[in-house]
């Protein structure tokens, strides 16, 4: 029936529930329809091939009389699977108990525990003593790459990891050395990978044996937390869960999204998303208000909230709208970018300058959607929705008018970059040297110190959450433009992402129709294209 | 010195008969090579599947396969260093340590074990002056133990590089190795 049976479906059941499946469909897939895990070592749905070596997922099937793989098992038409009867319990515990005889049992500083296939399923089959008398094979650990490293006691050799080099990244360097109980994963001898998504193998793998090295005995799974975020490493936006601990970045993994990365995530995504850990931040609201020493003028000196959002918004709403520039930075999120325009309407401002850093691409072979891109910005199309405008060399300040900032380095800036703006509004994460030049500096969050949304290549909207608090007195940007602006008698001020987002949707284009439990954790296409949406480019209406 | 070879015997024809010297250097430029490695392409339907016949002829030129033929072979025949490694892990009758000129294997399996196999192995260990896998100190000789070499009727069963001996006592021992050494049929 197969072939010319033309037929789309198969209807069978696994453990007593009737589920209907697409034909072609394997049966440890199926068996996920209705709520059902099969063990599993070697299979990984993301990695094509299916060698039905480690025995895990065996299962019985009625009628036929030995237990099938259900990784390789097609579902057909009135079979009935049991995938926990008591022949395929017993399988089962034989493989574990087989694992489990050179194992070095050493969860404790093993970096997997808690979250190893091989702990959660030795501890379902309840064997608490082991039967083996013989002393155990010892390999020790073994340097794959620059960063990662191989513990091969606690090897299961499912070869997740040769098989995603070589089938996934098209890269047969990483490899099953020697055979039977001493089989390892190996490089040739004196190589290293060299892959630029490399770092995948460590997530694929199902126990301890390949950790990162940055991460090695940095933290207990069960000290983490995890967030659903995106990587701001290039426009591709990968999805990732970022994990914390005390308030500090350990560990990305990339969360499953078909439609952009697969399961997959490049290596340096992972490893800037870490470096976002580092480096002194803006953490308090400075004025120029010659506080003290009489005038205008004077040092920037540090206040609290409420008096630097009521001396902007006086400031703001004193100069009326004289024109000027501004540079934002592509990492923002639209949130962000989408008050920022607000303001700059406000204030008269059309142009705002975006600079994108560039750095070398990468491709993976499999998986046309997810490449490492030029542009190292995550949010270069929101940018482009908001009026940015894609600019090359340092930013130069205006000779008049109003200069704001929104993030940007400043780098190759002047001295004295903004000094003949009527105004200077710097909202950073960080306070660069030539930011010290304006009139108010307001600290802003990074998208992992608060929820928010980027938009990626293909113009498809991707939320991320807050994953760490935010540094002294920091504060998301759209929470700290909307104060603004409703100091300036538009909107209100927004404490939550939702309201932000509902505002955004409400008034630019791009956005009409998203709502920001619509797009899920796995995001969704703007409104028309990035050319398109470029044209549009503030929104004008902006109730003011 | 170069004899054609039939394709269909290509990763079975040893080199040793004719090579009494051990080979060092590039394999595959040399006139031998290049016939062996353009035999075995023609008679695969991928070059992939040339991979064993070519670690075999490695190894019967230079009694072992070091990580450098590895690389020459890998490029040989268009697949990554990282992938012949793995082959010529996994058989364990690819030798990935030198050996010496004469490499004697002894069958200690049951048909030869009854017939004083291990007598003989370690007869040859005594006149060789090594331990097993050792090579003698005038590289002459590497004594192992092996499993069934396929000849059973004629127990005990020693191989020398591709030369089967057959029905040796522990007595002939002295005279095998005295012969090797003096470059003469054993």
């Amino acid at each position: 029936m197969a072939e010319n049976g033309a037929k789309a479906t198969v209807t069978l059941t696994i453990d007593g529930v009737e589920v209907t499946v697409p034909s072609g469909t394997r049966v440890i897939e199926a068996a996920e329809h209705v709520g059902v895990v099969v063990p599993r070592y070697c299979y990984h749905p993301g990695i094509p091939t299916r060698p039905a070596q480690c025995r895990m997922c065996l299962v019985e099937v009625e009628g036929r009389p030995k237990l099938e793989p259900s990784c390789t098992l097609q579902a057909a038409d009135d079979m009935v699977v049991n995938t926990a009867s008591d022949t395929a319990r017993t399988a089962r515990q034989s493989v574990i108990e087989f694992l489990l005889v050179n194992h070095p049992l050493d969860c404790p500083i093993c970096d997997a525990a808690g979250q190893c296939m091989l702990q959660d399923y030795a501890y379902v089959t309840n064997q608490l003593e082991s039967r083996v008398d013989e002393p155990k094979r010892i390999m020790g650990r073994d340097r794959i790459s620059d960063d990662i490293l191989y513990f091969a006691d606690r090897c299961v050799i499912c070869t997740r990891c040769v098989r995603f080099m070589r089938d996934v990244a098209e890269d047969d360097s990483l490899i099953v050395a020697q055979r039977g109980d001493k089989a390892y994963i190996d490089t040739f001898p004196g190589r290293e990978l060299d892959n630029p998504f490399q770092g995948n193998i460590v997530d694929v793998c199902p126990v301890g044996a390949l950790v990162h090295e940055d991460f090695v005995f940095k933290a207990r799974s069960w000290d983490m937390d995890a967030t659903a975020s995106v990587c701001p490493g290039c426009p591709t936006g990968c999805n990732v869960t970022i994990d914390t601990k005390e308030n500090q970045i350990v560990r990305v993994k990339p969360r499953h999204n078909a439609a952009v990365n697969s399961w997959w995530m490049c290596d340096y995504g992972r490893k800037h998303l870490v470096m976002t850990n580092r480096g002194v931040r803006a953490e308090v609201p400075l004025i120029r208000d010659g506080g003290g020493d009489g005038d205008d003028g004077g040092e920037l000196r540090p206040v609290d909230w409420a008096t630097a959002l009521d001396w902007v918004a006086e400031k703001v709403a004193a100069l009326g709208a004289p024109g000027g520039s501004a540079v934002v930075s592509p990492d923002a999120s639209n949130e962000n970018l989408f008050y920022l325009r607000t303001l700059l309407d406000r204030l008269g401002v059309a142009d705002a300058a975006f600079r994108v850093p560039q750095g070398e691409t990468a491709e993976l072979p499999t998986v046309p959607t997810l490449k490492l891109r030029a542009d190292r910005a995550a949010n270069a199309a929101g940018a482009g929705f908001f009026g940015g405008r894609r600019a090359d060399g340092p930013p130069d300040g205006p000779a008049g008018g109003a200069l704001v900032v929104l993030d940007d380095e400043l780098e190759g800036a002047g001295e004295d970059f903004g000094g003949s703006a009527d105004f200077f509004l710097y909202l950073g994460t960080r306070l660069p040297g030539p930011a010290r030049n304006a009139d108010a500096v307001l600290p802003i969050a990074t998208f992992a110190e608060m929820d928010g949304t980027f938009t990626n290549f293909e113009n498809r909207v991707q939320r991320f959450h807050q994953a760490l608090r935010p540094p002294g007195l920091a504060r998301p940007g759209w929470m700290v433009l909307s104060r603004v602006l409703a100091r300036l008698g538009d909107g209100e001020a927004v404490n939550d992402v939702r309201g932000a987002f509902e505002r955004m949707a409400a008034q630019a284009p791009a956005f009409a129709g998203l709502t920001w439990d619509g797009i899920g954790l796995k995001g969704a296409p703007a409104a028309g294209s990035a050319a398109e949406a470029a044209g549009v480019a503030g929104p004008a209406e902006a109730g003011a | 010195m170069s004899r054609r070879i039939h394709p269909a015997v290509v990763g079975a024809q040893p080199f040793q008969l004719t090579a009494r010297e051990r080979f060092d250097g590039p394999i595959f430029e040399t006139e031998e090579g290049k016939h062996r490695l353009e035999a075995a392409l023609s008679r695969y339907p991928t070059k992939q599947a040339a991979l064993l016949p070519m670690l075999g002829f490695v190894q019967s030129v230079k009694g072992w396969i070091e990580p450098a033929d590895m690389v020459e072979v890998a490029e040989a025949l268009d697949l990554t260093p990282a992938y012949v490694h793995s082959i010529a892990t996994f058989y364990t009758m690819y030798n990935k340590h030198p050996v010496g000129r004469h490499f004697v294997q002894v069958c200690t399996n049951i048909s030869c074990h009854l017939n004083r196999a291990e007598e003989v192995l370690h007869r040859f260990l005594a006149e060789t002056g090594t331990r097993e896998g050792e090579i003698s100190d005038d590289g002459e000789f590497t004594v192992i133990e092996a499993e069934c070499l396929g000849a059973c009727g004629f127990a005990t069963v020693v191989q020398v590089n591709d030369r089967y001996l057959e029905d040796v006592t522990p007595d002939r021992v002295p005279g095998i190795v005295e012969n090797l050494r003096g470059g003469r049929d054993p």
